[in-house]
């Protein structure tokens, strides 16, 4: 018996010895006077909660909803009226600090669930209700579905496991076709964004063409964009259409000829710019072309611009070698990678032709390697897999993301590094890839990462790209150990952390909204000023930002409520195009896209956002912000700007995260 | 109140127990709530029959509430709380025309009396004194640790102090020291002081009528106030016989015709067993919920036939099971303090949640983060309940939680 299965049926065990509890905790419940209830409800809430947290737990609860319901389980609550209910309020109940609340509200959509499938009948809730009901349920959670943690999930930890865990469950039973609609503008949206990490994307569109295949849907808008999608990842070409499997797939590109070759080419680079996807197909069909003698099919392939043509006619070797090594059934992702990085040009900076031969030829060693096998499995090498994250980063800088680890200022460094300095990535993977360590240096101090306690990652995150993966833990300690040198300084370390982690193009002063000591704004208004003369246009002598500027942000929720710091780079200031002048930044959160309240809502697309920016006007923008660097000689504060400018900022700011924060005078 | 037997018994509860009240609703009898002012809306909302009665101290009003359930057709009044013993006593006197009860009642109150009346009937106690002030306290500490031959310097063998009338572990203070004797509060004066036992010690829950017992429990603290559970061990059920025997005696010393007594012993490493204190009312930390588990009888409804003069053998046969071999498993439940000094919030120790014997828990979310400083052996807050098939296992389970943290 392997390990695996013996725990799943320890898993069993524990389920059927919880599930006669649960019917004795149910069955004190019942006898109980109306007025009794309550003092027996907590007991079953108890049993639950750990019940729905066991693999088949939910199934549990299911079958004994109605029980429960009738036993009493919801008198004197709200829940006791199911028609009143609001499935708006569903999310934040199942993330309720209360484990009783949770199970309380895991128990209700059991019941809900009961009465839509015709289980089980309510006199307050027909069966119709309780599945419109679930749909709108899983279509205000579908983030929670398909698991891009955001900042305030992961603060969440094993509260939100469990509200995951009953999302899913529902969505097994009620189905996602209801809610495909929602689901499919939610996968474009997510798309734009253009994150180097897919899986998560690609599960949503497999879950879509189950859904497509099982049930249909009416034609229209919605069922164009899903097969859009469903067609990119399984047949996007016209000789993948049917989704014939790759041998037959390859025979089939075997015997055509070249007209029908270049079809397949461009179908596939048309799919891959089209939605950021690589189709296993593609990554089949590139492999193929590098033994295709006739003709070069790889620049069509991979939809080269003028730029990518270009380095493709002068380092053709290295980028059929790039391919060999990096595209691979486990790594289709590569191909979208190499194109992007060729269309930056990047190759045409001097020392990346050697960095990538280097890259190329090297081997991974110990607990590096054990980390990339640890994170990606054992398809294909980890020095694939590596190969791969470091094309996907090169070519995509702003596609770095954090999983869900609390490491945004090392993911951060990682895609300005990408954007601004690829080469000293590559030295730092090198440097982690074969000696397990990092040396950096902080103010003429040599740092060694591999002398240095565990930052805040732990051993560094295994959700997140290769890069990231062999990188991150080493750069946490190295931004922990930076933090340590800087104890006893007054104000706040990002001072002088900053420009010593990334690099000189850090402006070298740093503004502060808050004091450090006591948590309260000082100097706002000034810090204000401040930003608006350093990075807006109009009253910083029209200077664009040159290189990604770190920042520190404070993160609210939908309700305005503060969630905690983040840091992001500022990538440019610009007008969109309505006139309207908006920040674009970098947040190394897996989806920028978030609504931070009171109307300031993350754009991703539609305002003039290049692939991985977001996007808030300008004001918006500052009033989140808490940190940002300036050139410390060009110290004019702004004094021109206008008061009520500077005070609409302000008052946004008020009402959200420095709700607390204003000083006592 | 429908399905209730008119021919059976017409009893008064004496106190407000929500878990008292729901069990005895459940009940063939017919009943009355004796509780204060405040529940009365409560009990109009729920169809609870209610007197409204104000328990602060006994006087000539006890005759007043007597006689209004006295017209009410009540047959008798089962208190439920340590402090409404003696108006059970009272109230049984005019109900039942016995005034010995009242006198009875107030041995029960009065943990000195009860004692001295307990050693005259012939029954081993400890040593013990009465203390009015600190000053008794120090004397009875120097007093106990001369006579165990310690020097100066030496540390102190323990004594414990409590409160005259208060219950369980309420007012139970251990002293060692000088210093734990300045920090006894004015008010828990006068008070019983008594050597410490070391021993096995267990509490006693036995259903009496006709001065017989119908259903005696042997409950085995594992640590007192913080764990206890039902069926006992086997090795302190093989006690079972000696321990029948003190009962009876407690039975005839106390002259108790009907009812339900809680008493405490120690069983000492030279195999004596030691009376500690009996109480005539029900015990504290939900042991009737654990004998409920253990065997299914609802010890409420129990105390309910006991002190009904109505109720006929038949019923008592066909109510209590057979002790010990009667039991389904063991059941218990370990009294949760938190442990740190601060505490933001409620997190069942994963080991306890995984285990096959935890059932749930009835514990509250800290309300306050401040852990207030354990004086007397104060109140936990709420209970965590575990039910398995081997005592041994369950004891040791039960004595490990008071290792873990529920509250981080």
């Amino acid at each position: 018996m392997s390990l695996k299965e013996a725990s799943a049926m320890d898993d069993e065990a524990a389920l059927i010895r919880l599930s006669g509890t649960l019917d004795m905790a149910i069955e004190r419940l019942e006898r109980a006077r109306p007025f009794a209830k309550s003092r027996y409800q907590r007991p079953v809430l108890d049993v639950l909660g750990r019940i729905i947290a066991q693999p088949g737990g939910l199934d549990m609860v299911r079958q004994r909803a109605e029980r429960m319901d009738a036993a009493g389980l919801f008198a004197g609550s709200d829940w006791d009226r199911p028609e009143v209910l609001l499935p708006q309020l569903v999310g934040n109940t199942l993330v309720s600090e209360d484990p009783a609340f949770q199970a309380l509200e895991a128990a209700n959509l059991a019941r809900f669930l009961a009465v839509a499938d015709g289980e089980a009948r309510h006199s307050n809730l027909h069966q119709e209700g309780a599945r419109h009901f679930l749909t709108q349920v899983l279509a205000l959670n579908l983030k929670d579905l398909f698991g891009v943690p955001d900042e305030a999930a992961r603060a969440l930890g094993a509260r939100q496991d469990v509200k995951r865990r009953v999302v899913t469950y529902i969505a097994d039973h009620v189905g996602l076709n209801d809610v495909l609609s929602v689901l499919v503008s939610e996968i474009w949206r997510l798309l734009e964004q253009r994150s180097i990490q897919v899986g998560v994307v690609k599960d949503m569109i497999a879950q879509i063409a189950v859904a497509l295949n099982e049930r249909g849907t009416e034609p229209g808008s919605t069922r164009l964009g899903a097969e859009r999608l469903v067609s990119a990842l399984f047949g996007p070409t016209s000789a993948s259409r049917d989704d014939p499997g790759l041998a037959v797939y390859i025979e089939r590109i075997s015997i055509a000829d070249d007209s029908g070759l270049s079809r397949e080419a461009m179908g596939f680079a048309r799919a891959m710019h089209d939605t950021g996807l690589v189709s296993d197909y593609h990554a089949a069909f590139l492999t193929w072309a590098l033994d295709h003698e006739e003709r070069p099919l790889i620049p069509e392939a991979l939809g080269l611009g003028s730029t990518g043509l270009d380095c493709w006619r002068h380092y053709r070797g290295l980028i059929e070698k790039l391919i060999r090594s990096a595209v691979s059934p486990a790594t289709p992702q590569a191909a979208y990678g190499l194109a992007m990085l060729l269309d930056r040009g990047i190759l045409h900076h001097t020392p990346m032709v050697p960095a990538l031969e280097r890259q190329l030829s090297l081997r991974l060693v110990g607990a590096a390697r054990e980390r990339i096998a640890i994170g990606f499995g054992p398809g294909v090498p980890p020095e694939t897999q590596l190969l791969a994250g470091v094309l996907q980063v090169l070519g995509q800088p702003l596609g770095v993301g954090q999983g869900a680890n609390p490491t945004c200022q090392s993911a951060r460094a990682i895609a300005m590094w990408a954007l601004n300095d690829p080469d000293y990535l590559l030295h730092l993977v090198t440097q982690v890839a074969e000696f397990d360590t990092l040396q950096m240096q902080f103010e003429g101090s040599p740092i060694n990462s591999a002398d240095l306690p565990a930052g805040l990652a732990g051993a560094g995150p295994i959700d997140a790209d290769p890069v990231s993966v062999l990188l991150v833990a080493h750069l946490d300690r190295i931004y922990a150990e930076m933090g340590r040198l800087c104890a006893g300084r007054p104000g706040d370390p990002h001072t002088w952390i900053n420009p010593q982690f990334h690099g000189w193009w850090v402006s070298r002063d740093c503004a502060v909204a808050v004091d450090v000591a006591t948590g309260k704004l000082a100097g706002y208004e000034d810090f204000l000023r401040r930003f608006f003369a350093a990075y807006h246009p109009e009253h910083n002598g029209g200077r664009p930002l040159g290189h990604p500027q770190p920042a520190g942000i404070a993160v609210t929720d939908a309700q305005q409520r503060f969630v905690g710091w983040h840091a992001i780079s500022i990538l440019r200031v610009a007008e969109d195009q309505s006139g309207q002048m908006r920040v674009y930044f970098y947040n190394p959160n897996n989806d920028s896209g978030q609504d931070w309240g009171n109307g300031v809502v993350v754009s991703t697309s539609g305002h003039g956002e290049r692939y991985g920016e977001g996007s808030l006007k300008f004001e918006a923008f500052l009033s989140r912000v808490y940190l940002f660097h300036d050139e410390p000689l060009r110290s004019q504060h702004g004094q021109d700007i206008p008061g009520n400018v500077i005070g609409a900022v302000s008052e946004k700011a008020i009402a959200s995260w420095a709700a607390d924060r204003w000083p006592e005078t | 109140m429908t399905d209730k037997n008119p021919d059976k018994g017409y009893v008064a509860l004496l106190g407000w127990s929500l878990n008292a009240i729901d069990a005895v609703d459940r009940f063939d009898r017919r009943y009355v709530v004796v509780a204060p002012p405040w529940a009365e809306e409560y009990c109009q909302q729920n169809d609870i029959p209610f007197v409204p009665w104000d328990f602060d101290r006994l006087n000539e009003r006890s005759h007043e509430l007597a006689h209004t359930l006295e017209d009410m057709g009540v047959d008798v009044a089962i208190p439920i709380f340590e402090e409404t013993v003696e108006w059970a006593g009272a109230v049984n006197a005019v109900l039942l025309k016995n005034p010995r009860l009242l006198g009875q009642a107030m041995l029960f109150r009065d943990k000195s009396l009860m004692k001295r009346r307990a050693q005259l009937g012939g029954i081993r106690v400890g040593v013990f004194e009465e203390a009015h002030d600190r000053g008794d306290v120090i004397r009875f500490l120097k007093r106990v640790n001369q006579t165990l031959l310690k020097l100066d310097g030496d540390p102190n063998d323990p004594i414990h102090f409590k409160a005259f009338d208060k219950s369980g572990t309420a007012g139970h203070r251990v002293i060692r020291t000088p210093e734990d004797v300045d920090n006894i509060p004015d008010e828990e004066f006068p008070a019983l002081l008594e050597s410490h036992l070391d021993g096995w010690e267990f509490a006693v829950e036995a259903w009496i009528k006709n001065g017989k017992i119908e259903f005696l429990n042997i409950s085995e603290y594992v640590t007192l106030g913080y764990s206890v559970f039902v069926p006992a061990t086997p090795e302190l059920e093989a006690h079972r016989e000696r321990i029948t025997e003190e009962i009876e005696k407690l039975i005839e010393v106390f002259d108790i015709d009907f009812g339900f007594i809680h008493p405490e012993y120690f069983l000492t490493n030279d195999n004596k067993l030691y009376f500690g204190e009996v109480a005539y009312r029900p015990p504290g930390f939900n042991a009737l919920e654990l004998i409920e588990r253990a065997y299914g009888f609802n010890g409420y409804q129990g105390l309910v036939l006991a002190f009904d003069p109505k109720t006929t053998q038949e019923e008592l046969d066909a109510f209590f099971p057979k002790e010990v071999v009667d039991a389904k498993g063991h059941a218990g439940c370990f009294g949760v303090y938190p442990r740190r000094r601060v505490v933001s919030r409620l997190e069942i120790p994963e080991e306890t949640a995984s285990h096959p014997f935890f059932e749930f828990h009835e514990l509250s979310d800290p309300r306050e983060q401040k852990v207030a400083k354990r004086s007397a052996f104060g109140t936990h807050w709420g209970l965590a309940y575990f039910f398995g098939d081997n005592a041994h296992d369950l004891r040791d389970l039960l004595k490990k939680q008071e290792e873990l943290d529920y509250y981080v």
